[in-house]
């Protein structure tokens, strides 16, 4: 069970990332970050768990309610998610520009920055 | 590097990441077999110490409170960034959309869409500002609560064309909401200055655990989270509605 | 030393002013006049710099634990976060408020500051950097790293009409972005193992354990991700497509401080979390660290040289001196730090100023092309002296502080039983320097041939930043519009509509005449803090002093979790060399590297060393050719650098 559970986060990071490093479309290329992203949520998510456990919201519990998960590793995957959206946004904002400026959005098209 | 030499190259790198972080992840404990004391101390003490029952809401704005400040000022920077990367620049103006053909103005949009449209919204602002009030309680509070509101505002961008949703948009308003949530939290955080505690202190009356206005600091902070990022998420959808639909480059 | 837990408002007040500013500038900027939105985000910067000053003067003796929320750590387990202030981290924050204040003042009237939003970032970026130096939590930590970046990022783009700060920006928000989930992956493997997110009770929980499999990876992760931020190779690849084409006072604070920021988290984690380990600070782990920064220090001083875009050129002359400051901090000694910490700061005077320099150039010139500006420096007196005295000071020219520093890290070098290293520093700096001092000889003497040694690609096309607040009339459908108008300097932009605007519309009409002062003065002002700080007696003992507090892991840890944590060590204090014979020899050295720096630059402008120059540009034609500007190359690089630092540290510290 650890192996899979685990497992999912390297699976999750490498393909976003490989996702990133073969990618023809700018947006997908976005995207795929935003996948490996993920991974780092899981993870957190994960390490935070506690097999038989509730949500730490101690309110409507059931007679005998069992421990709560990790609360402190979902404030930090809060942390975590709003990072993210905050990037993603922002490179969505520089894509839609490039599209504008240098007329394409093909990764490996744009020569803008070589020596 | 051409493209067959990045792939193999790649291939090789993430193998070795991939052992990387196989080795790390098999060094952690058995999956969902422990929590760590820091964790379960908290889960036994948030609800005594703190009168609310989401210990997560209790972490997030209390126990780790300044994280929660920086936290929320990446997002206001993100809606400052974005606003300052797609501003019309000194070759672009801002024209209204037009129809293609002559003479004609754009249709209005269809009554049915735009009732669903206000309905959704209505209803989408109703859950955002019972997950805001809620959030010392359930699972919510501030930052959820903020995409709730913004989408409300979202639906009604859907619902009809950009000359009825710029008259939804009123920029002063969105900025001044963003930046008033954002200064709000420095604000709660400096009561604890003035109270003659350090700074983020909860020195507002913490009320019963089971109500509304429970928590102390904890609801007012979610309060000003909720407006920080309700106004940022608006002002995001509207620079790039503004992209696409308003700002033309000139032909030289 | 003495435990203080400190409710001093200072501490928070240093972040908490500039973010406060921030956030109003973001939400009423629209309502005030630009002369005032310069003016607040001057002051307010001016102010967190003294705010910091402050605590980097009252934490000298003892470092200043401040908890927020209130919340002390109970049976030794902590439960909120701390700022732990020291005097290093104090000084690296100050050394991000005068830059920033610099920048800012660069920046009065002849900036579009897109309706005070750039002042905001400014603001922001600095309050994260003060985070950043002050945190005592790892978390804190991460959520500082990300904030500096997505502000770094909004701000490299800001030229949003050109390609090429587009693509610098999204080089730079990809590799950094994946070397902060790294870092953030690093956070959850301590977390897991060790129950806390606090640096020190991190630290106490691994102290004299063996590293197992889980450590090794969690540190190569989290240094990993540091040193993308930190520009080391091989993750180094985004710093010249940002640095390049970031507008300049953006550019002042990644060079002086953004950088810095990645190789201060390397070395704080390491000091409170890993030395403890079992066989941690073993010579395998300095070989680590020593060879990378060897390594970032000669590819960048190579590829500086390799540059006619200035920009382009001053980003490789900083990412080298990183490396330098990597092989100081690598050597794992307090000595060593201290250097490095001199250096940092002296050196960050110097490369901002040289940035300044660069963007009066460009303002005034409308190119940053070494070629094209050939001879075109008549005029910009004051700004070429700037250049060359950066460029000199940057080769250690005594008496500045940066000289001192480089003494320092010669003597920590030698400790270690590594005197070569010298000659590597020598060599990386007259190499970086030379390159600065050709650039200046080419331009305001018009020495060196007026072909590019090699096709021009283009990417030196850089008309510089906008300088009317063009947001402010955004709405006014058509008045910006007019055909003809161009984006540098020099549009004749007929219909002012206020009353500043006016003064605007009439200077406006063809160049500048005269290069205002904002902008001359303040490179010239930072090179002159420089100076002092050189000439003050004392400051290698007070470097050496802070080094010392800053990498004792035990007395940090009591200090924090305040229970006596086993014996305390009495913190030998560091011996600073301060014989006559060394500081005369270190003169000689720096003096030396000085002449190197300007024989480098006089081989590369002499006709008669084409052929050298021909075979030398051959030779290293496949490191260019790596710098391919692809965001796809440089995310294949990261990956590699992660993979080889964790097995790299695996044989380090098994």
């Amino acid at each position: 069970m650890s192996v899979l559970a685990y497992g999912v986060v390297a699976w999750l990071f490498l393909v976003g990332i490989y996702g990133v490093v073969t990618s023809r479309n700018l947006i997908h290329m976005v995207v795929c970050l935003s996948v490996a992203q993920s991974a780092t949520d899981v993870l957190l998510l994960e390490i935070g768990y506690r097999t038989g456990g509730h949500a730490p919201v101690f309110v409507s519990l059931p007679t005998h309610p069992g421990p709560a998960v990790d609360a402190v590793m979902q404030a930090l995957a809060l942390t975590d998610v709003v990072v993210g959206a905050a990037v993603t946004a922002l490179l969505l904002a520089l894509v839609v520009q490039v599209h504008k400026r240098a007329g394409t959005l093909d990764p490996d098209a744009l020569r803008a920055t070589r020596d | 590097m051409s493209r067959r030499a990045r792939l193999v190259f790649f291939a090789v790198a993430a193998a070795g990441l991939a052992v990387t972080l196989g080795v790390g992840l098999a060094g952690l404990p058995s999956f969902g077999s422990q929590l760590t004391a820091y964790a379960r101390m908290l889960n036994e003490l948030a609800s005594p110490q703190r009168h609310v029952t989401d210990v997560v809401s209790a972490i997030t704005f209390d126990y780790r409170g300044i994280d929660t400040l920086f936290e929320e000022f990446i997002l206001l920077a993100a809606v400052a960034g974005i606003s300052v990367l797609l501003r019309p620049l000194s070759d672009e103006s801002r024209q209204l959309p037009e129809d293609k053909a002559p003479n004609r103005k754009i249709p209005p949009p269809s009554p049915a869409v735009w009732l669903l449209a206000v309905l959704l919204s209505s209803l989408l602002t109703l859950i955002g500002l019972e997950t805001i009030t809620h959030g010392v309680l359930t699972p919510g509070g501030g930052f959820q609560a903020g995409v709730i509101l913004a989408s409300a505002i979202y639906v009604i961008y859907l619902g009809t064309n950009y000359a009825t949703v710029e008259r939804f948009q009123p920029d002063p308003l969105l900025e001044a909401s963003d930046g008033v949530g954002a200064f709000g939290y420095v604000v709660i955080g400096l009561l604890g200055l003035l109270a003659g505690d350090v700074f983020l202190s909860n020195v507002v009356g913490l009320g019963v655990t089971g109500n509304l206005i429970a928590g102390g600091t904890i609801p007012l902070l979610n309060l000003v989270v909720g407006v920080e990022v309700a106004g940022g998420f608006a002002i995001l959808a509207s620079e790039f509605l503004d992209q696409t639909a308003v700002i033309r480059t000139e032909r030289r | 030393m003495d435990l203080v837990v400190s409710t001093s408002a200072v501490i928070p007040a240093s972040v908490v002013v500039p973010l406060a500013a921030a956030a109003l500038m973001v939400g009423f900027s629209r309502f005030l006049p630009r002369w005032a939105r310069d003016l607040i985000a001057i002051a307010v910067a001016l102010a967190t710099t003294a705010l910091t000053l402050i605590l980097m003067a009252a934490s000298a003796g003892h470092p200043m634990i401040y908890w927020f929320s209130g919340w002390r750590p109970s049976a030794g387990m902590v439960i909120g976060i701390d700022y732990a202030v020291g005097p290093l981290g104090a000084g690296m924050a100050s050394l991000a408020g005068v830059l920033a204040s610099a920048a800012l003042v660069y920046c009065w009237r002849y900036f579009d500051s897109a309706r005070g939003r750039h002042h905001a970032l400014v603001l922001i970026f600095l309050a994260a950097s003060v985070d950043f130096c002050l945190t005592g939590d790892l978390f804190n930590l991460f959520v500082a790293f990300e904030l500096v970046a997505v502000t770094a990022f909004a701000l490299t783009g800001y030229n949003a009409g050109h390609p090429a700060p587009l693509q610098g920006a999204i080089n730079f928000a990809v590799t950094n972005s994946l070397g902060g989930m790294s870092v953030l992956m690093g956070v959850g493997f301590l977390y897991a193992r060790t129950g806390s997110l606090n640096l020190a009770q991190i630290g106490q929980a691994l102290s004299g354990r063996h590293p197992d499999g889980l450590i090794v990876v969690a540190f190569a992760l989290l240094t990993g991700g540091f040193l993308v931020k930190a520009a080391v190779v091989p993750f180094h690849f985004w710093l010249p497509d940002a640095y390049g084409s970031a507008p300049i006072p953006v550019c002042v604070l990644f060079a002086g401080v953004m950088s810095e920021l990645g190789l201060f988290a390397v070395i704080r984690v390491w000091d409170t979390v890993f030395s403890g380990l079992a066989g941690g600070s073993g010579p395998r782990m300095r070989a680590v660290l020593l060879g990378l920064g060897i390594l970032t220090a000669v590819v960048g001083a190579v590829m500086a040289l390799a540059q006619i875009h200035l920009k382009r050129m001053l980003a490789f002359v900083t990412m080298s001196h990183m490396g330098i400051y990597l092989i100081g901090v690598g050597l794992l000694t307090p000595l060593g730090l201290a250097g490095a910490s001199l250096l940092v700061i002296g050196d960050g005077l110097a490369k901002s100023a040289l940035f300044l320099g660069v963007g009066v150039v460009q303002h005034q010139r409308a190119s940053v092309s070494e070629i094209k500006l050939r001879g075109r420096g008549r005029g910009l007196a004051v700004t070429g002296v700037t250049i060359m005295l950066g460029a000199l000071v940057l080769a250690d020219l005594p008496p500045y502080v940066s000289s001192a520093g480089h003494a320092l890290l010669v003597k920590a070098a030698e400790q270690a039983g590594l005197p070569w290293l010298e000659i590597v520093i020598a060599l990386s700096v007259s190499l970086s320097s030379g390159a600065v001092l050709r650039a200046a000889g080419r331009i305001w003497l018009g020495w060196g041939s007026s072909q590019s040694p090699r096709p021009d690609t283009g990417t030196a096309d850089d008309p510089g930043e906008e300088a009317k607040d063009r947001s402010d009339t955004a709405n006014s459908a058509n008045a910006e519009g007019a055909p003809g108008t161009q984006e540098s300097i020099g549009s004749t932009d007929g219909g002012p509509a206020g009353a500043d605007r006016d003064q605007d519309g009439r200077e406006w009409s063809g160049r500048l005449r005269r290069v205002p002062l904002t902008m001359l003065l303040p490179p010239l002002a930072l090179l002159a803090i420089g100076l002092g700080l050189g000439l003050t007696s004392g400051v290698e003992e007070h470097a050496a002093a802070a080094a010392a507090a800053f990498s004792d892991r035990a007395a940090y840890a009591t200090a924090v979790l305040r229970t006596h944590v086993g014996p305390v060590p009495t913190g030998g204090r560091v011996v600073v060399p301060a014989s006559p014979a060394a500081s005369a020899g270190g003169v000689l050295t720096d003096l030396g590297q000085v002449l190197a720096a300007l024989c480098v630059a006089g081989i590369a402008l002499d006709r008669r060393a084409v052929g050298l120059r021909r075979a030398l540009a051959a030779g290293t034609g496949w490191l260019r050719r790596l710098h391919s500007g692809l965001v796809g190359d440089q995310v294949t690089w990261l990956v590699a650098g992660l993979a080889l630092l964790a097995a790299l540290s695996e044989a380090a510290l098994h």
